[in-house]
């Protein structure tokens, strides 16, 4: 499959916090075929697996979180109108006038209510409502709305997406499902005899809700030898400072900061120039807002880079990728996992 | 079910100081268990064992410890300078009656003419009557725990308030859990643990959760509702029946868990509502994250004015909460 | 025209491109849709079919063919656009969304950016985001890039599905449900209507009724008629958390007629009369219950020597917005009230 399509296939599927199983089969229909094998833990946590072949062979983990942000049902009202509350930080501008699918016994359509300036009144002029006072539409009756959905039940935003200029796609829950596809993609280019390792792609809950979520559980599991986390990285736009955000169409970026190992990263990075893969830095003074410290202390520590997906209007259902970065992100997957020299330093 | 938790509300238990109540509650727990050992946090762990070839672990767990104060110095009039311990909202504490862990009676109260905005630890004082430091020092050591001196009382019906019954009502449940299932043969080992520092971060849970590595972990502990005036919307009241938690701020259950507790709850009769708690945390989420993981849920007693030294709650939520959980335990174990 | 034709017909319509002042291509689908009845668009681009009859009194029914939107008035050097708004939008239902954007060489898909989470401040998580500090991502790398896919002037407007959901699929959600509808109607009316009306019909598919310097004035202004329906949506609130005064109409209860709005008072008789019309034929109807908003009529009824008017709204949740709200059945009965009101009604 093309990356691009990988991306918005695996991107669509409902995977709120939580509730990351619910697409179980649909997933391991799109990338199953790539892997040996496939398990979940307690937690979620979804590992797929690509041998190398040889025994005693290091383990390479690949973290990406599957969980996307979403909302869950608080009250069935009468006329069908639900209340919801959010699932990680899903931002309450972005709610009205969305469309939502709820995830019922069956799926059900469902639209944000909004307050058409006709109807505002004067008091209301510069509020915003919080996500716990919107009502979302359905359409159906109240008795027959509970048989099919009660309290708890997930609602995701609807997939919808849009290809803009440069190779540039809008829509949902890129953030952290594009890096996904990133790194299964990734991962099939290399033929297992040139695999450095066995690799463990885990594909992580609870990452928009935890702290830690699921990958530390996950790492626990796993064990692994070295790792890489890749999770998407802000996008510069015009009203966020140039420090704290990415170049869009600057390749991959590597967070270098006190939890990634510093040795490892100089030396992806030094690869990745000769294989002429696009990459940049991105420098924070804390932790890097990923599931890299969760994994990184695992056990008995285990040496992590992190790598960023630049990314715009994060956790909005438009959220802006360039399809020439995520390239450079299955690049440079690819090339860590077949790395020699890496494995001949970090494994154990 | 009610003498148990009163019995077991009156011990001393503000959290780092929870020995006396691990003590009663060792007590009422020795006749239904194989083995009772405190561990180094000093959370009560409590065991029956199963009779299958390969037991799963199953982890249950209600914290002992309770908000209240400690106290950081003694003034020269003999007024008392503390610290809280917990969540301590100090609108709704203002003017309690509050007690010692030796016994000493007095009321915490701010100090004169500082607005109720402006409430915070340093201008809050417990007064025990002292005409100075010296006669204070007498009675009272830097360090002691205060908790709130409100026993708990039975209102109409099935309602009772007083204080804590968070999370002395959950520890209440789980022993009622315990005699409900006394003489059941059971395949699976069942962990009984009576968490400490709860109040501070799901701190005794963790390391519990560590030791034991549960394959499925049940929390029980109080929740908020939305059953008052004026209070925010929530599906959720007291009197309503084991509130089967969903999410709280601090995790998201397990989904196919939180599906078991619902038919077992169908299945048996046992009144019931599901619990999306919109801010607070539990031991669930500690017990979740443990190592290579749990598969976590926790059933709740609703209550009203957590965290104030009247807690209020309907009996007949804890009796449903023992049910659902024993129930659930038989045929997962069976 | 079939229930399923009649949906296929106002998914195409709610579907094109149209923010006030730039109708063409809604224009351009109407012609297409009513085949080979003769339409003419006069200087301000109102689109008028005519089924006459000489000498009998003059009948306007309209409806609107501009939607809300959105025009460019800046783009900035980093590639972005900054616009203003087509009409009336709450900036609440902006952030996020999926437009699409009149380009140099046809139409072209962009997404409403402000600033992520992410790097909002406490305060700025609290506050609506006003429309000056959003703008339209296209995917653009600078101006030049940006300038060379897209110009000052131009407009853009939502770019949402068009959902037939609920229960038994009662319901639709789509972007510019206001007004299409209406002309969705209008074309409906014109395909069942029979020879040898009552009245000199003009159906009339406006512009730039949005901004309230409607297209409709001219219109009326050129036709001097004695009577006029306006076909139109009105924004309804039949939700749990509105006190019941303030609901305005229910969706399903069929075409709300108005008393008076901001714009117009109603002619008392003609009301009485659709009312009367729609009870004898079996049709919904109900009387639109607050006073709020204002339509066409407001420069209709006050033109030339003054008409006496008539408007039928469409009930409908969260207008004005990507995502509005409207019952099936409400659109059906419009569409046969207004055919009974020709065929039935004489002064």
């Amino acid at each position: 499959m093309e990356l691009k399509e990988l991306i918005i296939s695996i991107s669509s599927l409902m995977s709120v916090s939580g509730h990351e199983g619910y697409s179980e089969k649909e997933l391991n229909d799109i990338i199953g075929g790539e892997f040996d094998e496939s398990f979940r833990d307690h937690v979620g946590n979804r590992f797929f697996v690509k041998r190398c072949g040889r025994e005693n062979a290091p383990k390479i983990l690949i973290d990406t979180h599957l969980d996307e942000i979403g909302l869950m049902v608080t009250e069935i009202k009468d006329g069908g109108f639900i209340t919801v509350a959010p699932v990680g930080g899903v931002d309450p501008k972005i709610m009205q006038a969305s469309d939502v699918t709820i995830y019922g016994k069956e799926k059900i359509f469902g639209v944000v209510g909004s307050t058409p300036p006709h109807l505002r009144r004067p008091d209301e002029g510069k509020t915003l409502k919080p996500i716990t006072e919107l009502l979302i539409d359905t359409g159906y009756s109240k008795d027959k709305l509970s048989e099919l959905i009660r309290i708890g039940t997930p609602v995701g935003f609807a997939p919808k997406y849009s290809e803009l200029a440069n190779g540039k796609i809008a829509g949902k829950s890129f953030d952290d499902k594009a890096c996904a596809a990133c790194a299964v993609s990734g991962i099939s280019r290399v033929a297992r005899e040139d695999l450095a390792g066995d690799v463990y792609l885990m594909l992580s809950s609870r990452e928009e809700v935890g702290s830690p979520g699921g990958a530390a559980v996950g790492a626990h599991n796993v064990d692994p030898d070295y790792a890489m986390v890749i999770d998407v990285n802000l996008g510069k736009t015009p009203d966020t400072p140039k420090n704290e955000t990415v170049e869009m169409g600057g390749g991959a970026s590597f967070t270098i900061c006190p939890v990634t190992d510093r040795k490892m990263t100089k030396m992806l990075i030094d690869e990745a120039k000769e294989k002429e893969i696009k990459t940049q830095i991105c420098v924070t003074g804390g932790s890097t807002g990923t599931n890299t410290p969760a994994v990184n202390l695992a056990k008995e520590g285990i040496p992590t880079v992190d790598v960023g997906l630049p990314l715009k209007s994060m956790h909005t259902c438009s959220e802006v990728l360039e399809l020439a970065d995520a390239e450079s992100v299955s690049a440079l997957v690819a090339l860590f996992i077949s790395s020699k020299k890496i494995a001949e330093v970090f494994s154990r | 079910m009610l003498d148990i938790f009163k019995k077991i509300a009156a011990a001393q238990g503000v959290t780092g100081n929870e020995n006396d109540t691990a003590g009663v509650i060792a007590e009422l727990m020795s006749q239904y268990t194989d083995d009772i050992s405190i561990d180094n946090l000093g959370n009560l762990i409590a065991v029956k064992k199963g009779t299958g070839e390969a037991p799963q672990r199953i982890m249950l767990c209600a914290h002992m410890d309770e908000i209240g104060f400690m106290v950081t110095y003694i003034e020269k009039n003999g007024f008392l300078r503390i610290a809280p311990i917990g969540g301590i909202d100090y609108c709704s504490i203002a003017y309690t009656r509050v007690r010692s862990e030796r016994g000493v009676r007095g009321i915490v109260a701010p100090e004169a003419k500082v607005k109720a905005a402006d409430f915070r630890a340093d201008n809050f004082f417990i007064d025990i009557g002292a005409k100075s430091e010296k006669e204070a020092a007498r009675r009272v050591k830097i360090g002691d725990t205060f908790r709130f001196d409100s026993d708990i009382v039975k209102l109409m019906g099935t309602r009772v308030y007083g204080h804590p019954i968070d999370d002395r009502i959950g520890c209440a449940v789980m022993v009622d859990i315990a005699r409900r299932l006394d003489k059941v043969e059971l395949k699976d080992d069942i962990y009984y643990v009576f968490s400490v520092q709860e109040e501070v971060g799901l701190r005794g849970s963790k390391t519990a959760a560590y030791a034991i590595e549960p394959d499925i972990a049940l929390a029980f502990d109080v929740t908020g509702t939305g059953d008052v005036p004026g209070d925010t919307p929530m599906a959720c009241e007291i009197g309503g029946g084991a509130a089967i938690k969903i999410k709280d701020s601090s995790v998201i259950c397990d989904p196919t868990l939180v599906d078991e507790l619902i038919s077992v709850a169908k299945e048996n009769k046992i009144k019931h509502q599901l619990e999306v708690l919109l801010y607070g945390g539990t031991d669930t989420a500690s017990m979740q994250m443990s190592r290579a993981g749990s598969r976590a849920g926790a059933l709740s007693v609703p209550a009203r004015y957590i965290h104030s030294a009247n807690e209020m709650i309907d009996m007949s939520d804890a009796e449903a909460c023992a049910a659902l959980a024993a129930e659930f335990i038989k045929g997962q174990s069976k | 025209m079939t229930k399923q034709e009649k949906l296929e017909l106002l998914r195409e319509l709610c579907l094109e491109f149209g923010p006030t002042g730039a109708e063409e291509r809604v224009r351009e689908l109407i012609c297409k849709k009513l085949g080979d009845v003769e339409c003419k668009t006069d200087r301000l681009g109102n689109l008028i079919v005519r089924v006459p009859n000489e000498g009998a009194p003059k009948m306007m029914i309209s409806a609107h063919m501009d939607e809300v939107g959105f025009i460019i008035n800046e783009i900035t050097d980093d590639g972005y656009i900054k616009f203003a708004n087509l009409g009336g939008i709450d900036p609440r239902v902006l952030c996020g969304k999926h437009v699409t954007v009149e380009g140099k060489n046809g139409l072209i898909p962009g997404v409403i950016a402000s600033k992520a989470i992410h790097h909002q401040s406490r305060e700025e998580e609290k506050k609506l985001t006003p429309i000056k500090n959003m703008y339209i991502d296209i995917g653009a790398r600078d101006k030049a890039d940006a300038e060379g896919m897209t110009e000052l002037a131009n407009t853009a407007t939502f770019d949402s599905e068009f959902v037939i959901f609920g229960e038994n699929g009662d319901f639709i959600k789509s972007k510019a449900l206001d007004d299409r509808l209406g002309c969705a109607v209008m074309i409906d009316v014109l395909k069942r209507l029979g020879e040898n009306n009552y009245f000199d019909l003009y159906f009339c598919f406006t512009v730039r009724e949005e901004i309230g310097i409607s297209g409709a004035r001219t219109v009326a202004q050129t036709i001097d008629p004695d009577l006029s329906i306006v076909l139109e949506s009105t924004a309804v609130a039949d939700l749990p958390d509105v006190p019941e005064p303030r609901r305005v109409a229910k969706l399903g209860d069929g075409g709300a007629i108005s008393l008076r709005d901001n714009s117009t008072v109603y002619d008392r008789e003609f009301v009485r009369a659709a009312l009367d019309i729609a009870e004898k034929n079996g049709i919904a109807a109900q009387i639109k219950k607050y006073v709020s908003g204002g339509n066409d009529a407001g420069s209709i009824h006050k033109s030339v020597d003054g008409v006496r008017c008539l408007a039928i709204s469409v009930p409908s949740r969260y207008i004005h917005s990507p995502a509005s709200v409207i019952s099936v059945s409400d659109y059906l009965s419009i569409s046969d009230l207004v055919l009974a009101i020709i065929e039935n009604y004489k002064e």
